[in-house]
């Protein structure tokens, strides 16, 4: 198990990309895995930068990855405003250019493309993402 | 990320490279509504050296056709678009939205 923390800005996701790219890579998944992995954290980080913390510099966010006998797990903390997954709709993939809507895509993102992605909230710890995807799955 | 824009008769070709994520997209959005308020509505985006695209880029991209289509015959088309790139842009349902082509030069020659 591997913990680090970064610092909640846009900055950061190129190292934190770094980060799970290596520790994906460690796990022996395939190239299309890894890129998959790295877009469902991508997604996940900045939504905590944009509606947890609201904006960059508030808070930390802490990645802990804990290679599984078949795949990975990482879990995403951040001490922002409670984040309800329930409140985002999913995007209208098929709608026209004209009425595309914006919101929903990182949580959609994250859903296709990992196999488990639970979002939990306590007052005393905040907001715990986990992630896991399955080698193969 | 960095890019690159040459101008063409017919349109202009913007070669990204890097990361295009929520830190870098602001800067891809602000070149390509410059080139648009131009008169610059003809525009290949070629993603061969692009390492990673998030959803903002893709928003990004998807809210300059927007602008571009507001024109007459505006019109943004992609090229080189690496694999896992195009899967997650099929995955996003933006695929349809946007002409791909395997290269440059078919992608530059179709205006």
């Amino acid at each position: 198990m591997t913990t680090r923390n970064f610092p909640a800005n846009f900055k950061s996701l190129s190292n934190i990309s770094d980060f799970i790219v290596t520790s994906s890579e460690n796990a022996g998944f395939s190239p299309s895995d890894i890129y998959a992995i790295q877009t469902a954290v991508d997604e996940a980080c900045s939504n905590i930068i944009d509606h947890a913390y609201g904006c960059e510099n508030l808070g930390d966010i802490q990645i802990q990855v804990t290679p599984l006998k078949n795949g990975i797990q990482i879990i995403l903390r951040d001490e922002g405003n409670p984040f309800d997954p329930d409140d985002v709709p999913d995007p209208d993939i098929s709608s026209p250019l004209e009425i595309r809507k914006e919101r929903g895509l990182g949580i959609f993102f994250m859903r296709k493309l990992m196999d488990r992605v639970i979002f939990e909230f306590s007052n005393k710890k905040g907001n715990t993402l986990t992630l896991i995807k399955y080698k193969g799955a | 990320m960095e890019f690159v824009i040459t101008e063409y008769k017919h349109c202009d070709l913007v070669e990204i490279s890097g990361r295009v994520d929520s830190y870098t997209s602001p800067k891809i959005k602000e070149t390509l509504e410059t080139l648009i308020a131009d008169g610059h509505c003809k525009i290949v985006l070629d993603l061969k050296a692009v390492s990673y695209l998030s959803s903002s880029g893709m928003l990004t991209f998807i809210n300059a056709l927007k602008h571009c289509q507001q024109g007459k015959e505006g019109k943004i088309v992609l090229s080189n678009v690496p694999p896992q790139i195009f899967n997650n842009l099929e995955l996003a349902g933006f695929h349809t939205l946007f002409e791909i082509y395997e290269d440059v030069v078919t992608a530059v020659g179709n205006f």
